[in-house]
């Protein structure tokens, strides 16, 4: 067990519960927020385990975790969509004028401070890992992973905060 | 974009559609090589003909997206 391993263990045990949590309790829209979580905690965890254990593979299983969490999650956001807009009784029938009024579109149902802590922790890892790993084509693969977590968490959120209603058949 | 009249293969739209096939081919090509571990001459030649399939797939879909 090292500081890696360490790390990886409280990300996952911290981020596994909020999970837990969120999936089980509420209304539909925290539970879709919650289930994005998933992914986005389990990414930066692999990146720890990756350095801890010293196998890049799992790199490999981060990078496709980044990549396929938030496309299932606009799955979600598009199968759910009437059910998710009944959620939303502040935002959901006001004109995206009213929502660009609010400066950072938070207006949703789709936590905005869950998402920003997710992508804060997703840069830390990676910032972390990067500075151990070193300049070279690892860097840049893990660069492209935490870009690919960070984007794809943040327009998961706003696709479930009703961010692309504007999108004809998005 | 172009289709309203009879498709005209000009020479402009050629080149267009050869740069956008190139760009797509070097940035996947690119990722690929960064993805992989060990870079040799197999991996080389797989990388770029998957990035070239990718190529045609990429701007294809672009082109889906743009003709709604």
């Amino acid at each position: 067990m090292n500081g890696w391993i360490l790390a990886a263990t409280v990300v996952l045990a911290g981020g596994g519960a909020a999970v837990l949590w969120g999936v089980t309790s509420g209304p539909m829209s925290r539970r879709v927020v919650a289930q994005n979580l998933a992914t986005s905690v389990a990414c930066p965890a692999l990146l720890l385990l990756a350095q801890g254990y010293d196998r890049p593979a799992y790199v490999d299983l981060a990078l496709l975790m980044a990549l396929l969490g938030p496309i299932g999650t606009l799955v979600f956001a598009r199968l759910l969509a009437v059910d998710l807009a009944g959620d939303r009784p502040r935002a959901g029938r006001e004109s995206p004028a009213c929502r660009a009024n609010d400066g950072n579109f938070a207006s949703g149902p789709a936590a905005w401070g869950p998402t920003w802590a997710a992508a804060a922790l997703g840069a830390g890892v990676v910032v972390a890992v990067c500075v151990a790993t070193g300049p070279g084509r690892a860097m840049v693969k893990l660069l492209v992973t935490g870009a690919l977590l960070i984007g794809g968490n943040v327009i998961a959120s706003r696709a479930l905060s009703g961010g692309f209603e504007g999108v004809r058949g998005g | 974009m172009t289709g309203r009249t009879a498709p005209r293969t000009t020479t402009r739209t050629v080149l267009l559609a050869l740069g956008e096939l190139l760009a797509w081919w070097t940035a996947l090509a690119l990722l690929w090589l960064v993805f992989i571990t060990s870079v040799d001459t197999l991996e080389r030649i797989v990388g770029a003909s998957a990035a070239a399939a990718g190529a045609l797939l990429a701007r294809a879909g672009r082109r889906a997206v743009n003709w709604r």
